[in-house]
């Protein structure tokens, strides 16, 4: 990789080796992300059809609407743990709400209500510097715990289902597209547009980078995480319209291990744990490689305890490859 | 606390003096004070519990450890249930715990009704292994156990007197039989399966298949996948399935909540059409769908029934009845033709 930058190379119409070379040490998992779609479709002719592709966009909005929301609060330097539980809270509140006193009100108090836990993990987060591990894994028990007490372990349902014009969030399509992939691509191109075009998402990277400095810069850091996780709390709302409206009813534990899964896709995409860099291109791609794996795996026909197996070799995979195009080489000959 | 326990004619839960070390003092001794009476009546208490059974000599007292009330319907309706049935009972008087899922609780509370002393301990293991020496311990402490709706494994099969729950087997059974007959014995289906490594979920699949491969071999399931007790999880598993097989006849799922998210997939597609719906644990969404004929059967398996029988057969050891082993409890089968029979679920 080193030749390359020696010379400038005369420009060409034809996009040269070394302009390839740059992409794939930028997009290294975009790289990764196309080899998997290719090696499926060999696999199973299904796979690379529109319909399964729209299928399994419509499958990961849930878990990608999520995750553009806790992207950004790792850019800020910290963790949300609690996304799985405030999905089960939201979902059992909306659903619950809907059939008492109809679904804009329910929405709203919702809102309201998630954006409320996102507030109290922003005040202990950023306002009293408590470890965002430790706050948002206590969140994560506290809100089931207040999610069982308010559902009484009933499961919630809505009862007329046709009816109801709260199936648009989950049901519906528009131009041919699910509305939970408008929800899930719309939001990610509004979030990388702030992120990277205004005032308030320089900050966001300036916090997570080096939030000494940031302090130093007349950047209010304590204001800055208390919002990141008013944005995951409202990014776990829109995932909560779209399950609810999807499924048409909740059980208070439906989001246990979403976490997990939502956290995954942020890392697998390349936003960095440690905070101050990552994109929501990143996190759209990681989540796709995932919900792209269940569903050729299971397309292929794999037993169901392989699949878990083979996940984890294909992520180790993508990777390997986003670090190897980086580096410019497989493997490290350091000495 | 303290502050709430003073009557406090201000109605301030914290007033100045309590800040005054001597004022804390003071109530320190109150506190103390009002703990040995609190021990005392405690004590009184015990005694009256002891002695009740002694005055009244038909009076059983029968101990319950469930595993997490409220965190699903049917426990919460259990126990209400259990509950309703205790009173109804005159000879009956119950002492009813929740180990909250945790183990260590439950173990904690196994203890207590031993040294309680009462008649019979009814467990519904939170962990079917970690529970069998506290169970050990109460069979030697000469109390008869019964275990209710998940078994607890087989170590412990030697120190209880009975298993009081559904058949999972059967219901698997049940279901197939239903599947045949919607299908008149032909057909290609998928089977969405509960969690993995769960007792009730394997033994339900066990049941199906073995039914399915002996008196229905017309019927073949194409794929099996699980969906984790997960109304969502189970939409999208049943999306996959529509998109890699053009021909399913029909669906079999671990139980209702899961069918029914099968069921929200295939109506999505436009296939719902002619496909046959069978689940197991009918949910109040399942018999609705049952209703409007979109779903074709499923087992009926009543948490009111499951309390009930576990509080028949603990009784019925005490007594010194003849009690089987495995004592189910009945689970019909139930599709559209005799739903009206039954009261919709209350979960």
């Amino acid at each position: 990789m080193t030749s390359d930058t020696t010379g400038a190379p005369p420009r060409a119409m034809l996009p040269t080796w070394s302009d390839v070379g740059h992409l794939a040490q930028r997009q290294g998992i975009l790289i990764a992300f196309i080899l998997f779609i290719i090696a499926f479709s060999f696999t199973s002719e299904r796979f690379a059809s529109w319909d399964n592709a729209s299928t399994v966009f419509r499958q990961v909005s849930i878990i990608g609407t999520m995750a553009l929301g806790v992207t950004v609060v790792v850019i800020g330097g910290n963790l949300d743990l609690s996304v799985g539980s405030m999905l089960s809270f939201a979902t059992v509140l909306v659903v619950d709400l809907h059939d008492k006193i109809g679904p804009a009100p329910a929405m709203a108090i919702t809102l309201v209500a998630t954006l409320a836990i996102g507030a109290v993990n922003g005040i202990l987060v950023g306002f009293l510097r408590l470890n965002s591990l430790i706050v948002t894994l206590g969140m994560l028990s506290a809100i089931q715990g207040v999610t069982l007490i308010y559902s009484g372990g009933q499961n919630v349902d809505i009862t007329d289902q046709e009816a109801t014009w709260f199936a648009f969030f989950g049901r519906d399509f528009l131009l041919g597209v699910a509305v939970p992939t408008w929800i899930f691509l719309g939001l990610a191109v509004v979030f990388q547009i702030v992120l990277t075009r205004t005032a308030y998402g320089r900050r966001v990277f300036a916090v997570g980078g080096n939030p000494m400095a940031a302090t130093f810069s007349g950047i209010r850091r304590s204001y800055v995480v208390f919002s990141t996780y008013l944005v995951s709390a409202f990014t776990t709302f829109c995932a909560a319209l779209i399950l609810g409206s999807r499924v048409m009813g909740s059980q208070n534990n439906v989001g246990q291990g979403y976490e997990l899964m939502v956290l995954a896709g942020v890392i697998l995409g390349g936003t960095s744990l440690l905070g101050g860099s990552g994109s929501m291109v990143k996190t759209v791609i990681g989540v796709l490689i995932l919900g792209f794996i269940q569903n050729g795996l299971l397309l292929m026909g794999y037993q169901y305890y392989a699949q878990w197996l083979v996940t984890w070799v294909v992520i180790i995979l993508a990777v390997w490859l986003d670090v190897a195009s980086k580096r410019g080489r497989l493997f490290t000959t350091t000495t | 606390m303290r502050a709430m326990v003073r009557p406090d004619p201000t109605g301030w839960p914290l007033r100045p003096n309590d800040a005054d070390p001597r004022s804390a003092r003071h109530n320190d001794k109150n506190g103390v004070k009002r703990m040995k009476i609190g021990t005392h009546f405690a004590a009184l208490g015990a005694v009256a519990l002891v002695a009740a059974p002694a005055a009244a000599a038909d009076t059983i007292t029968i101990g319950i450890t469930q595993n997490n009330v409220g965190v699903d319907s049917y426990q919460t309706t259990y126990e209400r249930a259990f509950i309703e049935a205790a009173d109804a009972d005159p000879d009956v008087e119950t002492v009813v715990l929740d180990a909250g899922g945790d183990v260590a609780r439950q173990i904690g509370q196994i203890q207590d009704l031993i040294q309680q002393k009462v008649d019979a301990i009814i467990i519904w293991p939170t962990n079917g292994q970690a529970v069998v020496p506290a169970v050990r311990q109460a069979d030697r402490a000469g109390i008869p156990v019964v275990i209710t709706n998940s078994q607890i494994a087989e170590a412990g099969f030697d120190f209880i007197k009975s298993f009081s729950g559904p058949n999972n087997i059967v219901q698997g059974e049940y279901s197939a039989q239903m599947m045949c007959d919607a299908l008149g014995g032909k057909g290609q289906i998928v089977q969405i399966s509960g969690q993995p490594g769960y007792t009730t979920a394997i033994e339900r699949q066990k049941g199906f298949e073995d039914e399915l491969a002996k008196s229905c071999p017309g019927v073949t399931i194409m794929e099996t996948q699980p969906g984790d007790w997960n109304r969502e999880k189970s939409q999208r598993v049943m999306e996959n399935f529509l998109t890699k097989y053009d021909n399913i006849d029909g669906v079999y799922s671990g139980d209702d909540n899961m069918g029914v998210g099968a069921l929200n997939a295939a109506k999505a597609s436009g296939r719902a059409d002619g496909m046959v719906f069978i689940g197991a644990t009918n949910f109040a969404v399942g018999y609705e769908a049952m209703g409007r004929g979109e779903y074709w059967g499923s087992v009926y398996q009543s948490p009111v029934e499951d309390a009930k029988n576990a509080l028949a057969t603990a009784k019925a050891i005490v007594e010194g009845e003849e009690v089987p082993f495995l004592n189910y409890f009945d689970t019909p089968k139930i599709t559209k033709d005799n739903m009206s029979e039954f009261e919709k679920p209350v979960f």
